[in-house]
């Protein structure tokens, strides 16, 4: 039997990074807001403490803090043509689970998209011709701009307190940041993180050979801070457990150490754990929803009406959420129409590993989650792509992160995969070898996109999301030519041997990459190409605003969070400013 | 999610791991440099320090912390008028044979009774191990190791430490008149704790036994 609740104003699905900061918005603004999240309600204490937290079997092999995929997967092939799978075990992306989502377990490495980045589509044209890319490729404009977004990713780079440099001040360069970044109205809350060896090595190289290097922004804080909610962050101490796990120490902005509190003392905003919400439900003309119901953890079902729904969970979740409501046209790769689903991309990701001789010490256990040395060279339009037939590229990093025992063994090419030989040169590589992080971006093409599986079903019955996705040449093509210049600044390094891997193809997930999965419920300005207005709202349901990186048309060179962040706080504005003012669609279709 | 106190079996199994990790790999026994007989004045012939008047144990310590106090209260990163006397007109090569010293020095440790009640023990072994979300402090255990037996090239022991000269360091970090804490991380945690906090933290780690030699 389904018991319905009380209506409240605003229901938001997912109590993550976005849930979080809209919650709060609203409960602030007066608003009566129910938080519903799939997973746990947990904190910094006891939860996140060590040593429970460095259980590295625990966090990085079995995945710990991620989606329970005995009970919620994604099914997942490389073509239409093939049969779709059940992924059992999480591995190319991890997308996580309970209070805070998935940023309780990212590394913090906090960028802007570049002002080219949001009108990809009319600058791609302008600059090398209407005939460069493929015609598959169906990367498009977001309906906002970098102009737009400004203030929002200051407001959002000063709730996290990040660590960094600016690099361009209102159009004026500043020494020591990144040059190519668009302009920042002001600097970062923090000085950058203190710089490895790793990273001082890669400074010098890179500047030699006439690149621009800066510290990594990072949301692992370089000092104490207080942000603007009020809300203490201390600083990080280096211990090197950061991406899959949750932080200890106060010191990585997650939803727990930047937001949560706030929220929670709000007594405008009830937090339910353990609600498995199965679909938001419209009336009869399926033009307006009237809440969403959902499962508790002992299995009765509930109907919470609401005014608006917001769904902020994560990016393919988000997806899946408005396939099983019916909200918007499914995309049919066939014929190229439907838009839920449509330009689903990913990050194109390489490495390059510099091998150096025992006298030189790089302690990879020393580390933040985002404290390295990098160049934008060669990442977006910052290099002329003419003649090179791709568009796109990669930041490049000396980045020490992660180097924890069981997961983290760089060893030369042509070392054998397991016994004595493996475990000597694992001895004798690890504390000497500078890994490269190389940060690709990811088209959207015709041929990757995400629907509902015909034959595979959750714990409560319901289709897993299906994917199906594999490299597109253009990236491929970009991963290559970056790939190429990353190995020449580890040979300018003094490095040994250089070993260079652009990914290739085909996709697998089998093999951690990374948790950048975008789009799918896309932003744009034509409602025949995108899910979402420019305020994120649906243009079939408008009291159903969509806010995740599944409103990304195509994924930048850059990772994804802080524009998630740049965009959470653009769409609230306009639900508080305009919408709750005058409830109907904000842009006509 | 209280912990309890006698809950100590894995932790004390985990401390003798840890406490074979740091102390292992000691330099073999240094001599005393002829300048050590000033600290011991104070801080006792072995470096067993003096309890109650705040004088903190030095046998055991590792040598690297030891010896970035010393030049710390030569700097005045940490201020101590009479430290700074005696650490002042030190040289370098001074400062690494005292901590050289007293980081080998074996002092049995003579158990004061605590005045302490039981509730304060308990609530200092919760921020130790567990920390506290209320005050936004993490365990004390994380950077300490555990049961604050100390990790080495990180963070000092605490474990059977003297419970006023714990008190007197946390309030300078409060109060800022020690500020050589790397990230001002001591800095931000003890801002967070009040007088009663701080003494319950004290309390329970002087309460437990030294892994020192």
């Amino acid at each position: 039997m389904v018991q319905r609740l009380k209506e409240v104003d605003v229901v938001v699905i997912g109590v993550g990074m976005v849930g979080s900061i809209v919650a709060k918005e609203l409960a602030a603004a007066g608003y009566k807001v129910v938080g519903l999240e799939r997973g746990e309600a947990r904190f910094t204490v006891p939860q996140f403490q060590s040593p429970a937290i460095h259980d590295e079997l625990r966090f990085d092999i079995r995945k710990a803090l991620m989606q329970d995929n005995t009970r919620e997967a994604v099914t997942f092939r490389n073509h239409s043509s093939e049969t779709a799978l059940p992924i059992r075990r999480w591995e190319s992306f991890l997308p996580g689970t309970g209070l805070g989502g998935s940023m309780v377990h990212w590394n913090g490495q906090t960028y802007r998209f570049q002002a080219n980045d949001f009108e990809l589509a009319t600058r791609t044209r302008e600059r090398y011709g209407r005939h460069f890319l493929d015609p598959d490729v169906t990367i498009q404009d977001w309906g906002v701009t970098y102009d737009d977004l400004e203030p929002h990713y200051d407001r959002f780079e000063y709730l996290l307190g990040t660590s960094g440099k600016a690099g361009n001040i209102k159009g004026q360069v500043v020494p020591g940041g990144d040059p190519f970044e668009s302009p920042r109205s002001r600097e970062y809350p923090t000085p950058p993180q203190k710089e490895h060896y790793s990273g001082a090595m890669f400074r010098k190289a890179a500047s030699g050979l006439g690149y621009h290097p800066f510290p990594q922004p990072s949301s692992n804080l370089s000092q104490p801070y207080t942000n603007p909610e009020g809300i203490k962050l201390n600083a990080c101490v280096f211990c090197g457990f950061c991406e899959r796990y949750a932080c200890e120490h106060f010191a990585k902005s997650v939803p727990q150490t930047i937001i949560l509190p706030v929220l929670l003392a709000n007594p405008n905003f009830e937090l339910r754990t353990g609600c498995q919400v199965q679909r938001i439900n419209l009336d009869s003309t399926r033009k307006k929803a009237t809440g969403v119901t959902y499962i508790d953890a002992v299995g009765r079902e509930f109907e919470q009406p609401a005014s608006l729904v917001i769904t902020s969970s994560f990016a393919l979740n988000n997806v899946r959420m408005l396939l099983l409501s019916r909200i918007g046209t499914p995309y049919d790769p066939t014929t190229a129409k439907g838009v839920v689903g449509r330009n689903y991309a990913y990050q194109t990701m390489s490495s390059v590993a510099s091998f150096f001789g025992e006298d030189v010490f790089i302690n990879p256990f020393m580390a933040s989650g985002a404290s390295g040395t990098l160049i934008n060279d060669f990442a977006g339009d910052n290099f002329d792509h003419s003649g090179l037939g791709f568009i796109g590229g990669s930041f490049i990093g000396a980045v020490n992160t992660n180097g924890r025992p069981i997961q983290y063994h760089p060893v030369p090419p042509g070392t054998p995969s397991w016994g004595k030989g493996w475990k000597d040169a694992v001895v004798k590589h690890y504390n000497h070898t500078v890994m490269f992080s190389l940060h690709g971006s990811s088209v959207s093409t015709r041929q990757n996109y995400l629907d509902l599986d015909p034959t595979y079903k959750d714990a409560w019955g319901q289709p897993l999301l299906r994917m199906t996705f594999d490299f597109p040449q253009n990236d491929l093509e970009m991963a290559a030519y970056v790939t190429a210049k990353a190995v020449e600044i580890g040979k300018a390094m003094g490095a040994k041997q250089v070993a260079g891997s652009p990914r290739k193809g085909p996709y697998t997930t089998t093999q951690y990459q990374t948790t950048h999965n975008t789009g799918g419920t896309v932003m744009g300005s034509d409602p025949g190409t995108s899910v979402v207005n420019r305020y994120l709202q649906s243009w079939d349901v408008p009291n159903v605003f969509v806010i995740g990186a599944s409103a990304y048309p195509q994924n930048a060179s850059w990772n994804p969070t802080n524009t998630l962040g740049a965009l959470t706080y653009w769409a609230i504005d306009a639900i508080k400013n305009k919408y709750l003012k005058n409830p109907g669609r904000l842009v006509s279709a | 999610m209280r912990l309890r106190r006698t809950d100590t079996g894995l932790t004390l199994a985990l401390a003798a791991l840890i406490t074979v990790a740091t102390h292992g790999i000691a330099h073999a026994k240094a001599a005393a440099p002829a300048s050590a007989k000033v600290c011991q004045g104070c801080h006792g012939v072995h470096g067993e320090g003096n309890a109650p008047a705040a004088i903190p144990r030095l046998a055991g310590q590792s040598a690297e912390y030891l010896r970035k106090q010393l030049e710390d209260y030569a700097s005045g990163d940490r201020a101590n008028p009479i430290m700074k006397n005696f650490a002042k007109p030190l040289t370098h090569a001074d400062m690494e044979a005292l901590a050289a010293y007293f980081s080998t020095a074996s002092a049995p440790r003579t158990a004061i009774p605590s005045t302490a009640s039981a509730a304060d023990l308990d609530f200092g072994q919760e921020l130790a191990r567990q920390g506290s979300e209320v005050k936004r402090v993490q365990a004390c255990d994380s950077c300490h190791g555990p049961d604050g037996v100390g990790v080495l090239h990180a963070a000092p022991y605490l474990a059977g430490q003297s419970a006023e000269y714990l008190t007197s360091a946390l309030t300078s970090f409060q109060q800022r008149t020690r500020k050589n804490d790397p990230g001002k991380l001591m800095t931000s945690v003890a801002g967070q704790l009040d007088a009663s906090d701080i003494a319950a933290a004290a309390a329970y780690f002087s309460s437990l036994p030294s892994n020192a030699p």
